[in-house]
């Protein structure tokens, strides 16, 4: 028989206790009367400069807590007025000048003005970090002047005809707050984790690795919008866990799925699958500096070798094929532009007259570790080379040894895979930043250079003429292509997934996955 | 015993020194080039130069390391080259997560498996010591991250009884900060549902770990169980007549504990340095994740302060365990 001891009882009282506090916790998805939406992705938000951050988890944060002149909206993306309410272009495309909004506030209730807006730009030129690079050699420090307080004029060095473009991404900070801690470094300590913003949000709590809570400000100058009190980014390294969440409720985006989260989440209820063409790139660069891809007759064998059909089943049905270095449905996109198909007779023919047609060289692609796409993809090219009795070595690498690899020719790889993403919905992006010469020693475009491209960049830039542009990218794609530094990949649709409450949610091929949280609603 | 404590405690020190010489120059000499990854793409030159005089990696190695360990007697214990944050800081954030998690994992192994253990030798060869030791093998087979899965799918997303990851429901507050243990926090505030809030969400993870710890030491503690029962003062205390309850909680489990006891402060450590697959699966922010995103963005800083920081919680635990011995047994003598 048990005999009732003090300690059993005791003992049974701490369970009870126990399982009583267990099983007081509330759904995890009730809010009450708060909208609070909760976004799940995989990269963390390490710096709050609006002048110094970059990657699309700190754009997401700018882009609702700072103000810009303008902001991207559509799909093609459009400039749209913002802190700008209207703005005039001279004929020749290098004065403009913008009027503020008079309802335009900081957050400490200060107005935004010209001197604000000239401010923002000078610092960053001043730092030279973040999207500095967007106005880099097309304003300078005396570009920008406020003849009065509602009026901001900007007179370009040179032309630039996606300069309305690029200024979603320069956002205006508070000088005074700034100043006030300004330190030795510009103020970059201070807005490495504070805010000099006007933005329709602020932080409310920020976990560095974990999540950053934002607050909708009572009193923003901006009226209209949906009904969202907050929003959440959290930081949830698996897809699979962001895809399980999603599924629980327990966040309402998901943006980081792969194509096997996707097939899983088909007909789940509850759950919109939102998958649609973005500006955004997937090759294969070649080094075209040094070793063996010097030689053009050997980049067109491997691209010939190619098989494309393999390339776009590796990405598991969300992709399409490139169709040269431009993405459809950029200006200037070329659809009848000739490239290279899978062809061996070509390859061979190319290889004949190569200074690699004896065999015996073996190549190196280095990719990201951890990106299970860019493993597949160099499977198969090795199956390519193999073909063409040729060798590939392919090693994983983590990014800082690659990023540091591409800094010059001779220890960039034969094959380095890249993702490059617009920034902003005009061709000058991808050109400049995948085949401009500026950009060799980086990982855009570590080595790639060629004079006539580069004038075609350049002129492409400052005409203004929307026909004249088109014919400078189609010759601009034509000179690429003839030069196949890169083996054209895929084109990765953006996989978003979201929850049916979700309202308002626009696709914008540009930044898609650093969702703006002004228009959306929860139901 | 006090001198014995004394002498354990000083000893750390040349530990201590050891091992940040070690880590810092493994982590320093690593290939590639973190100062350009902090810079960015579009860092030029200069900047990438100013960025590694404002860290002192442009000095000599000893000269790097001398600086450092000297603002570690201060509390100094460097700046993320990645986020600008000090290490200090960001361990007071991090290591009571991954601390809560393993003492809760431990707690849950030694509860389970130290019983587990007497009641299998208790029944020798009989059906439960056969079912605690298939448990055993299936327990320390399975990869904790898979089980983490699993844990998921049958508590989170089938049944709905638990949440999949995190610390603590997103939209609510979580308790003031006093240890950094939301369990303990919590019930210093006074606040049960927060308490019990805490509970939910770190009953999952704790369980993905416990698991292997648990299997070791029941059968550790089966081992020394049975090795105990032979012994001459048991066969004397059974001819005395006294019950077998009894015998093994007051005499046997108490001399049978000392082996399991190493075993324990040694899973411990393990757990500590073990924690990044299972924090990953339930995205809880301790050391283990904080540990892997310096390492992939070679940030160095990071990865000698975690890695100084579970050589101290090692130690310490080993030396309060090697204490223990003489709690649980008199007759051990410390020299």
């Amino acid at each position: 028989m048990t005999r009732l001891t003090r300690r059993s009882v005791v003992a049974g009282a701490g369970v009870a206790a126990s399982l009583a506090a267990l099983g007081s916790g509330r759904p995890a998805s009730a809010q009450g009367s708060k909208k609070i939406l909760i976004i799940a992705s995989n990269q963390d938000i390490p710096n709050f400069d609006p002048h110094v951050a970059s990657g699309y988890s700190a754009a997401m944060l700018l882009r609702n807590t700072y103000d810009s002149l303008v902001r991207a909206e559509g799909n093609p993306p459009n400039p749209v007025p913002h802190l700008a309410s209207s703005w005039t272009i001279s004929p020749d495309g290098t004065e403009y000048a913008f009027k503020l909004d008079p309802a335009a506030r900081f957050h400490d209730g200060s107005p935004v003005s010209g001197e604000a807006v000239r401010y923002s730009f000078n610092r960053a030129l001043r730092l030279g970090k973040g999207n500095s690079w967007m106005i880099a050699g097309i304003v300078d420090q005396n570009s920008v002047s406020a003849p009065d307080a509602g009026t901001v004029k900007i007179k370009l060095l040179k032309p630039f005809t996606a300069f309305l473009q690029v200024l979603p991404w320069i956002w205006v900070v508070n000088p005074a707050l700034v100043e006030a801690n300004l330190g030795s470094d510009d103020g970059q300590n201070y807005l490495r984790t504070n805010f000099a913003a006007s933005g329709a949000f602020r932080v409310r709590r920020a976990e560095a690795g974990n999540l950053y809570e934002f607050e909708r400000m009572p009193n923003a100058w901006k009226s209209g919008g949906g009904n969202l009190t907050g929003a959440i980014w959290k930081i949830v390294r698996e897809t699979s866990s962001q895809r399980l969440m999603l599924q629980r409720g327990e966040a309402h985006i998901a943006v980081d799925l792969t194509a096997e989260d996707m097939d899983a989440l088909n007909d789940k209820p509850g759950v919109v699958e939102i998958v649609e063409p973005e500006y955004r790139t997937f090759s294969i660069k070649m080094n075209t500096r040094h070793g063996p891809f010097t030689d053009l007759n050997l980049r067109k064998a491997v691209s010939y070798a190619v098989n494309y059909q393999a390339l776009l089943e590796a990405d598991g049905g969300y992709a399409d094929l490139m169709k040269g270095p431009l993405p459809p449905g950029i200006l200037g996109f070329d659809p009848d532009i000739e490239v290279y198909r899978t062809d061996m007779a070509k390859a061979k023919e190319f290889l004949g007259k190569s200074s690699s047609a004896a065999g015996g060289v073996k190549l190196s692609y280095d990719y990201v570790s951890g990106l299970d796409q860019e493993r597949r993809f160099g499977l198969v090219l090795l199956d390519a080379v193999k073909q063409l009795g040729l060798d590939l070595e392919i090693k994983a690498k983590i990014w800082p040894d690659l990023v540091a690899q591409c800094s010059k020719p001779e220890t960039t790889p034969d094959f380095f895979p890249v993702y490059q993403t617009a920034n902003y919905g005009d061709p000058d992006n991808i050109a400049n930043a995948a085949y401009g010469s500026s950009r060799n020693g980086s990982w855009q475009n570590p080595v790639y250079s060629s004079p006539a491209v580069d004038k075609l960049i350049e002129q492409g830039r400052s005409e203004m003429d929307e026909m004249k542009r088109k014919a400078i990218y189609a010759e601009f794609q034509k000179a690429v292509v003839a030069d196949a530094p890169d083996i054209f990949g895929v084109l990765e649709k953006r996989k978003l997934a979201m929850r049916s409450e979700v309202k308002n949610f626009t696709f914008t091929p540009v930044a898609s996955n650093a969702i703006e949280l002004f228009p959306l609603s929860l139901a | 015993m006090l001198r014995y404590t004394l002498r354990r405690l000083i000893l750390l020190i040349p530990v201590l020194v050891g091992l940040s010489v070690l880590v810092f120059a493994v982590a320093r000499l690593l290939p590639g080039d973190p100062v350009r990854l902090a810079a960015g793409p579009n860092a030029s030159e200069a900047e990438i130069r100013n960025l590694a005089t404002e860290f002192g990696l442009d000095r000599p190695l000893p000269v790097q390391y001398w600086s450092y360990a000297t603002g570690l007697l201060r509390g100094d214990w460097g700046v993320s080259i990645y986020t600008r944050r000090p290490v200090a800081e960001d361990l007071r954030i991090y290591l009571p997560a991954t601390l809560e998690l393993v003492v809760a994992a431990m707690l849950l192994a030694v509860m389970i498996g130290i019983p587990a253990g007497l009641f299998a030798a208790a029944h020798r060869d009989r059906w439960p010591d056969y079912a605690s030791r298939v448990f055993s093998l299936g327990a320390i087979s399975m990869p904790r991250f898979f089980l983490g899965l699993l844990l998921q799918l049958a508590f989170a997303m089938w049944l709905g009884w638990l949440p999949l990851g995190g610390r603590f429901p997103l939209t609510e507050d979580a308790p003031a900060t006093i240890t950094g243990f939301l369990t303990i926090d919590s019930l210093a505030a006074g606040d049960l549902h927060a308490f019990g809030l805490a509970l939910r969400y770190l009953a999952l993870p704790a369980f993905a770990m416990c698991l292997s710890p648990l299997a070791t030491i029941t059968r550790m503690m089966r081992a020394s169980t049975l090795e105990v029962l032979q012994q001459d003062y048991v066969l004397t205390a059974r001819a005395l007549g006294l019950s077998h309850r009894l015998i093994l909680f007051k005499y046997v489990a108490r001399n049978a504990l000392s082996a399991t006891l190493t075993i324990i402060g040694l899973y411990f450590g393990f757990l500590l340095g073990g924690t990044v697959l299972v924090e990953t699966v339930f995205d809880w922010p301790g050391i283990g994740l904080y540990a892997t995103k310096a390492i992939v963005t070679q940030d160095f800083m990071p990865v000698i302060g975690v890695t100084l920081s579970i050589g101290v919680l090692f130690v310490t635990v080993n030396l309060i365990v090697d204490l223990l011995y003489g709690v649980i047994n008199p007759k051990v003598r410390y020299e």
